[in-house]
């Protein structure tokens, strides 16, 4: 991880120098991203170099079911327009649900009653706009 | 005198139907949110910020509403920290040591009662504090020049992590991941577009709200699914919720002794609710602990870290406020709120919108009332919405997240965006790299290259000015004495913890 971030600000460092300006203000925009860049580079550089702490990763197990939830959650955020709101929030609670824990047909209840519910409270009484049916079917 | 005019126009603001029915669903949401193990005060007002937009409630009404479901976070917190012996959120943490044990004996009922007295007692002296000495910083902040705001966010920046974080190195690129997130976007100066990749959604910058929603309420989803889901443990059966007056009066000297020391937690930089408790409740043991019941059950030792932790959420509001720059987590994400509205926090906004200060302050000490009330006969109804399992209550979670962000601009892209941030949010959590000085970062990045840029143009390119008048070397140098109390302290624990594995080995 440090070195993702040494990289990135490396290059986040490099490209602040194309930024160049050359009226008006004294200091341009690159100046302030170098100032940032810099000492990320020697503190991400250190941070490798000298660790401290060490992280736990889950086990396979577990990161299934993170990776699972967020292929649910990045699939939401794709299917939310085609299916509509009550649908797509129906599949991700009941989704969610069962990646939690929660015995499947409880969860699916709990979607089902929840999604419509969401959706009256926000689009009917609280006037935000959500589609109710996606542009699949509409 | 002026305070009190102040005052009394303040809770003429806060007295609207609009703002008081915000108000109580503030405080009871923020109640049950705090019971709730698992979801605590940043999470909780960053789940609930979008929804505040979607709804376009104007500045004061949001914040009214925000500050509301803060305390009532503080209030809650105890709830679960003393019939499940699992802090409701970070700063009950402390409150699980003399808590859980009186519930053990039988005495839920007081141990729940002195709680909320004693959450009351340190809110209102913060608040209290809060009106007194917020205008006076404002007063003497309007002396800052551009360069003594830029020493101002390096100190901020410096201290954010707090003297008991773990490596400062980890803290200090947290805010400086936060600050290259910052430069984002078209530069407000010469127009020119900064690290967009040619994405048109990111040329008005990364929009903060999204950012730390999913920073805080989508990386908690994913380390939930970390831990081994078991069902959680019965909560203690409390007989009767009728507490006996007396133990409360007794622990009166704890609660206020608790709010001091609190409210300066609190006040100072980089401290949180979390620092108010624990120091709140380690004076309190030494002073009283002469016959070694602490720990054990005592009712000092519920009320002490109880009347700290909110005394100390009270504070943390006045350096944001008045300067600008919060003093922990929860009012770095009410920061991030204001600004999104355009209201920009500092010494100007008490001249500019006395309303919405004073307003703020005068639902603060309604929000304590109201939150008394519903905190010690209610106390019922947040016990059984608090047993709610996580595979119900994270998805609901999750949803309404979705639909407050996305009823902010019907974007998709804000969405993804968010997802990414949770995952970015997940890794450092894992990494022990904590969120609070990006998302701090994040927001004070724009505002500091401009105060650096402003500076450097009055003084023509000339770096002397940064360091030219007394305020701006004031602050550095209580930057510098942070950073070497904070690396000689992570040293030190360093050390020791090698010394340990020696002697094991």
């Amino acid at each position: 991880m440090g070195v993702v971030i040494f990289v990135v600000a490396a290059l986040y460092t490099w490209q602040a120098g194309d930024y160049v300006i050359t009226f008006g203000d004294v200091l341009g925009p690159s100046v302030f991203p170098v100032i940032v860049g810099i000492p990320m580079m020697i503190l991400s550089a250190s941070l490798v170099v000298f660790p401290t702490g060490q992280a736990e990763w889950p086990a396979p197990q577990r990161m299934w079911r993170q990776a699972a939830a967020l292929a649910v959650l990045v699939g939401y955020t794709i299917l939310l327009q085609p299916l509509g709101f009550p649908l797509a929030t129906f599949a991700l609670i009941a989704l969610i649900g069962i990646i939690l824990g929660g015995a499947a047909w409880k969860a699916t209840l709990l979607g089902a009653l929840m999604a419509p519910a969401l959706w009256a409270l926000f689009d009917q009484v609280l006037g935000l706009p959500l589609d109710f049916l996606g542009t699949l079917f509409g | 005198m002026e305070t009190l005019s102040l005052l009394a126009g303040g809770f003429a603001v806060a007295m609207t139907p609009l703002n008081i029915g915000l108000l109580l669903m503030g405080c009871f949401v923020g109640t049950l949110l705090g019971a709730l193990p698992g979801l605590g005060p940043v999470n909780g007002v960053a789940v609930l910020i979008p929804l505040t937009f979607a709804f376009g409630f104007d500045p004061t009404s949001s914040m009214i509403l925000l500050s509301a479901v803060y305390f009532g976070c503080m209030y809650g917190g105890r709830i679960s920290s003393i019939l499940l012996n699992i802090p409701g959120d970070e700063p009950a943490i402390m409150t699980t040591l003399d808590g859980y044990p009186m519930a053990v004996q039988g005495q839920a009922a007081n141990a729940l009662a002195i709680s909320g007295v004693a959450s009351f007692v340190g809110a209102t002296i913060a608040v209290i504090g809060l009106s007194l000495f917020a205008p006076l910083l404002a007063r003497a902040a309007i002396h800052f020049g551009p360069a003594d705001y830029f020493a101002l966010y390096i100190l901020a920046f410096a201290t954010i992590g707090g003297i008991a974080g773990v490596d400062p190195r980890k803290t200090l690129l947290s805010a400086l991941i936060g600050l290259l997130l910052a430069t984002v976007g078209i530069d407000p100066i010469s127009g020119v577009p900064r690290y967009t990749f040619e994405n048109y959604h990111l040329f008005d910058g990364i929009e903060p709200i999204v950012a730390l929603v999913g920073l805080f309420a989508i990386s908690e989803i994913l380390m939930l699914l970390e831990k081994t889901v078991k069902d959680r443990t019965k909560a203690i059966p409390v007989g009767s919720w009728l507490p006996q007056w007396g133990v409360i009066w007794k622990t009166r000297w704890a609660m206020l002794r608790g709010s001091g020391v609190g409210f300066v937690a609190g006040v100072l930089p980089g401290a949180g609710a979390s620092l108010g408790s624990f120091m709140a409740y380690v004076t309190e043991k030494q002073t009283s602990n002469k016959k070694g019941t602490f720990g054990k059950g005592d009712p000092r030792g519920v009320a002490a870290p109880e009347s700290g932790n909110n005394a100390a959420a009270g504070g943390a509001l006045i350096p944001m406020l008045s300067l600008g720059v919060p003093g922990s987590g929860t009012t770095a994400v009410l920061l991030a709120m204001l600004i999104s509205l355009n209201v920009q926090p500092g010494p100007l906004l008490f001249e500019r919108q006395p309303e919405l200060v004073w307003g703020l302050v005068a639902s603060l000490y309604m929000a304590n009332i109201a939150l008394l009330v519903l905190n010690l006969p209610m106390i019922g109804v947040f016990t059984r919405l608090m047993m709610t399992p996580t595979w119900a209550l994270m998805p609901i979670v999750a949803a309404v997240t979705f639909v407050g962000v996305y009823g902010i601009s019907n974007s998709v892209f804000d969405l993804e965006m968010m997802v990414f941030f949770g995952v970015l949010g997940y890794l450092l959590r894992k990494l022990d790299v904590s969120l609070v000085p990006l998302v701090l970062g994040l927001l004070l990045g724009g505002d500091m290259e401009r105060n650096l840029r402003r500076a450097m143009s009055i003084s023509d390119g000339d770096w002397g000015i940064l360091i030219a008048s007394p305020i701006s070397i004031t602050l550095y140098i209580m930057t510098a004495g942070f950073l070497i109390l904070s690396v000689w302290l992570a040293v030190r624990d360093h050390k020791q913890a090698q010394a340990e594995r020696m002697t094991e080995g």
